[in-house]
């Protein structure tokens, strides 16, 4: 019974030493030398969603593989840094959200690459290792065959009209860290003063908009008819196509999150790695990014192919801190009457 | 005998413990560090703000409301099912037992989706219609209610269920009714007397894997809640998750503690209202029959209610998903919708290497998982019933310890494990991640069979000489044979559709199709993502009538005189 018993604890010592201390102590890959052939594959761990275009351009032009895990933003840090903890990130290049990039570098697991298909980019999309491509816009879109370009809202305010009350869908201005970073961006670029863009969201609330989880769902309902506006991304009226879909053009500028890509400190295939974000900052990268996905990209008269968007002002929003948001948050859930 | 039971407990506790203990530790740990990783200084700030915030108290008490409102509903439904399925002389069988797990195979994101669509207030397909038919001036539905969520989930969850319960069922001694009927008992009272409480392990058991399902759903809270502005714990999890670019997973690992003290108690309270397991015998040496109750005048009546019942609630959200997975973007059926039906999305799919490699890494891990889970069930099953000793009950408890985390959380508990080992980003991290997790789905109805059969024909078969291994196979396994393959289904779909898990541990070279589905939808691909959930729901059809071929083949007193079901 004891030798047992002592087999049990040996068993439970075992699980519990191998998770603490455990195997997952591997080395370090060797940083990359300017003589090493390209071969092998990249791994890109992105935020981003429907790129598969853009590896298989990649593949095509370079030969190297290159692999995608899709991490939503809820799951990028956790991930990475659990990775990066235990010596086994395969993560060759990282994409999303700058604040998130930026708390990865501050971890110290991406590296300081100066990209040479960035000479271009302004300044303000360069920040040590970190590069900004892309806008993740947010914009009104609203079902054409509901809504007739007359009646679409001109200015945000309008949104507010009680006329849209039960029409609207978005996410969820509680929960949803995108949502919450662009209603506080248009306190910031947008309304002339805090309590006009209070009327605003206060409006906004009393139309009762439908939420979902985040952007993903947001067409869907747009698109069926079940609602006739929505909060969401211009971005699918290219996917969504041949869908009813249209943007609001707005009289005041279109905001988003700045969209971030850097290398890993490091990277299991350094080389791939470099190749690839010299690809991805390439005008052919982001001309696909903006045809083939609809994304807003950096790269001047690139353009995704919807009608009247280069002529609409994307300004990228400020980054909120984690307080901030967390802040913002609560602040919507009694807005909103959250329960 | 007792020593050999002993060896069996510890070397099974062993094993279970490897499966389950490791990520709930890490999770447990993750839950006091101060650090957003595993690993930090000692802290109760986590367990403090989410037991301190108000909005918890309004989110338990729906929880509260779905949780038993859907499990239920699912136990009830499945029992009426089961009776039907199982002890009458209903027609079409065989037809309704495929259509009462059909609920498993459809991607639970896909179902609530479809529901959305039929019933959705502002322009429902089915509401739509009523709202003509009747001249009403408003949608009479509306799936973003508390009603129309515990709906959807009760469907959800009717297979496990009905999984648990029908095995029971089918071994069910219908001379205990008739001995009720000799001494004037009448129908109701005979049922509510006799056939009910004998099958009260197999309806606790249905009823409490019920409430820890619905407790860890995500899908119908976020799809049919949100929108409603319902709020249960498992979106408040979500809220807390994502209410921050930084996501704390420690604070939803604290959330997740009380879900699975919760669910150890629920393990426990079975074990007491079960712990007189030979009331409930009713496989003994004496032999047994599972008796068909001719249904005479109620035969046609019941018949087309269930037809009914299936067609609402089955076959019409299949049928969404046939026709969304024809069309180019969510559309109302009309004249418009109908011609732009092409069969694009399919060739898409079938066309898209990373779907090919997701189905052949579903099938591998649904066939192969199921069945080394479904053999450790047995064993895990055997103990729990036969040995009734505290070391079984532990091993009871542990085998719930993964299930009990809603998904959003213990799949962040195996990658915070698993990268410490050899296995991560392998696609057995999926395959022993799985196993760990849905154990509960082998060894439930495996219990509740197992509790049906007497010891003594085991002694019987001990006592004549046979060894442990060949009464197992010769005399225990062929008696179990409804459970077995219950079992083996609930984990086969289960792992086909898995997500939480997947979601986290899934990389290239093991994508799986629940993460592919999940892309879809990430992309507003409705068409694409029906076509694929589809085909997912025709292998997991395939896999279940498979498995219930090869099943009826075993059965006892079925091997010399086979009948088609």
């Amino acid at each position: 019974m004891k030798l047992r018993k002592i087999m049990i604890a040996m068993a439970l010592l075992l699980t519990v030493s191998l998770a603490l201390f455990g195997a997952g102590t591997g080395e370090k890959p060797a940083a990359a030398k300017a003589d090493e052939p390209l071969t092998g594959k990249v791994s890109l761990y992105a935020s981003i969603t429907s790129i598969e275009p853009i590896m298989a351009d990649f593949k095509a032009k370079v030969g190297v593989d290159a692999e995608y895990t899709r991490l939503s933003t809820a799951r990028f840090i956790s991930t990475v840094l659990t990775e990066y903890q235990a010596n086994k990130l395969m993560a060759d290049v990282v994409q999303g959200p700058l604040p998130i990039l930026e708390i990865l570098k501050e971890q110290g697991v991406l590296a300081n690459y100066q990209a040479k298909a960035a000479e271009g980019y302004p300044d303000w999309a360069k920040r040590d290792g970190i590069y900004l491509f892309g806008i993740e816009y947010v914009g009104l879109i609203y079902n054409t065959d509901l809504v007739s370009k007359e009646e679409a809202p001109k200015r945000y305010e309008d949104l507010a009209d009680p006329k849209w009350k039960g029409h609207i869908v978005m996410a969820n201005p509680a929960s949803h860290a995108t949502t919450i970073s662009w209603l506080v961006g248009l306190k910031e670029n947008v309304f002339a003063t805090e309590a006009e863009w209070m009327a605003f969201v206060r409006g906004l609330a009393a139309n009762e908009p439908m939420f979902v989880a985040s952007f993903g769902p947001t067409p869907a309902p747009i698109a069926s008819g079940e609602k006739k506006i929505g909060i969401s991304m211009p971005k699918y009226i290219v996917t969504n196509a041949p869908a009813p879909l249209d943007y609001a053009k707005l009289s005041q500028p279109m905001l988003g999150s700045p969209r971030a890509i850097a290398i890993t400190s490091d990277a299991p295939n350094p080389r791939a790695a470099e190749a690839f974000l010299e690809y991805w900052l390439s005008d052919g990268a982001m001309g696909i990014l903006a045809n083939d996905v609809g994304e807003y990209v950096l790269t001047p008269g690139v353009y995704p192919p919807i009608p009247g968007i280069s002529e609409t002002e994307v300004i990228p929003i400020r980054e909120l801190s984690d307080e901030e948001i967390q802040k913002w948050g609560a602040e919507f859930e009694k807005i909103f009457a959250l329960k | 005998m007792e020593r050999r039971h002993s060896r069996l407990t510890y070397t099974l506790i062993t094993i279970v413990s490897l499966l389950t203990v490791a990520p709930v530790v890490m999770l447990v740990i993750g839950s006091f560090s101060k650090n957003l990783r595993a690993f930090g200084d000692f802290t109760l700030s986590k367990y403090i703000a989410v037991y301190t915030d108000p909005m918890l108290v309004e989110t338990a008490g729906n929880t509260l409301v779905f949780v038993l409102g859907s499990a239920a509903f699912a136990t009830v439904l499945a029992l009426f099912l089961a009776y039907l399925n199982n002890r009458t002389n209903i027609p079409f069988k065989f037809l309704f037992k495929v259509l009462s797990v059909v609920p498993m195979m459809i991607p639970h994101v896909l179902f609530a989706v479809s529901w959305a669509l039929l019933l959705n207030p502002s322009n429902g397909i089915l509401n739509m219609w009523l709202q003509q038919l009747f001249g009403l001036a408003k949608a009479p539905f509306n799936i973003y209610s508390m009603p129309g969520m515990i709906m959807v989930e009760g469907l959800l969850d009717l297979p496990i269920a009905y999984l648990i319960i029908s095995p029971a069922m089918a071994s069910f001694d219908v001379s205990l009714e008739e001995s009720s009927r000799v001494f004037k008992g009448g129908p109701m009272r005979t049922l509510f007397k006799i056939t009910l409480p004998v099958l009260r392990p197999a309806i606790l058991a249905a009823f409490i894997l019920c409430i820890v399902r619905v407790l860890a759903s995500f899908a119908v809270p976020s799809v049919l809640g949100m929108p409603g502005r319902i709020y249960v714990l498992s979106t408040y999890i979500y809220r807390t998750v994502t209410m921050s670019l930084i996501a704390d997973y420690g604070k939803a690992a604290a959330i997740g503690m009380s879900i699975l003290v919760l669910s150890i108690t629920l393990i426990y309270i079975y074990r007491y209202y079960t712990r007189f397991s030979d009331k409930y015998v009713t496989i003994s040496s004496r032999g047994f029959k599972p008796a068909v109750v001719e249904l005479r005048k109620g035969k046609i009546p019941l018949f087309i209610m269930l037809i009914i019942i299936s067609f609402i609630l089955i076959v019409l959200p299949v049928l969404v998903l046939l026709y969304t997975s024809f069309i180019p973007y969510i559309m109302v059926p009309n004249g418009q919708a109908f011609a732009a039906m092409s069969l694009a999305n399919w060739r898409t799919v079938i066309s898209d290497p990373i779907s090919i490699k997701s189905l052949g890494n579903s099938l591998f891990l649904g066939i192969v998982g199921a069945t080394v889970g479904s053999f450790l069930s047995i064993l895990v099953a055997y103990v729990i019933v036969k040995v009734k000793t505290k070391a079984s009950g532990f091993l009871e408890s542990i085998s719930f310890l993964s299930f009990s985390f809603p998904g959003i959380v213990i799949g962040i508990g195996f990658m915070w494990f698993f990268v410490r080992t050899p296995l991560y980003a392998t696609i057995w991290a999926l395959f022993f991640g799985y196993i760990a997790t849905y154990l509960p789905y082998g060894i439930r109805p495996m219990t509740s069979a197992f509790v049906q059969i007497h010891g003594s024909l085991e002694e019987s078969s001990l006592v004549c000489g046979a060894s442990f291994a060949t009464t197992m196979r010769r005399v225990v396994i062929p008696l179990l044979v409804p459970g077995i393959v219950s079992g083996w289904v609930l984990m086969a779909t289960m792992f086909f559709r898995e997500l939480s898990l997947s979601v986290v541990l899934s990389r290239p070279g093991t994508e799986v199709l629940a993460v592919q589905i999940l892309r879809f939808s990430e992309d507003g691909q409705w068409g694409k993502l029906s076509a694929l959930g589809l085909i997912m729901i025709f292998f997991s059809t395939l896999m279940v009538v498979g498995v219930n071929l090869i099943g009826n083949r075993f059965k006892p007193g079925e091997a010399k005189d086979r009948k088609p079901a």
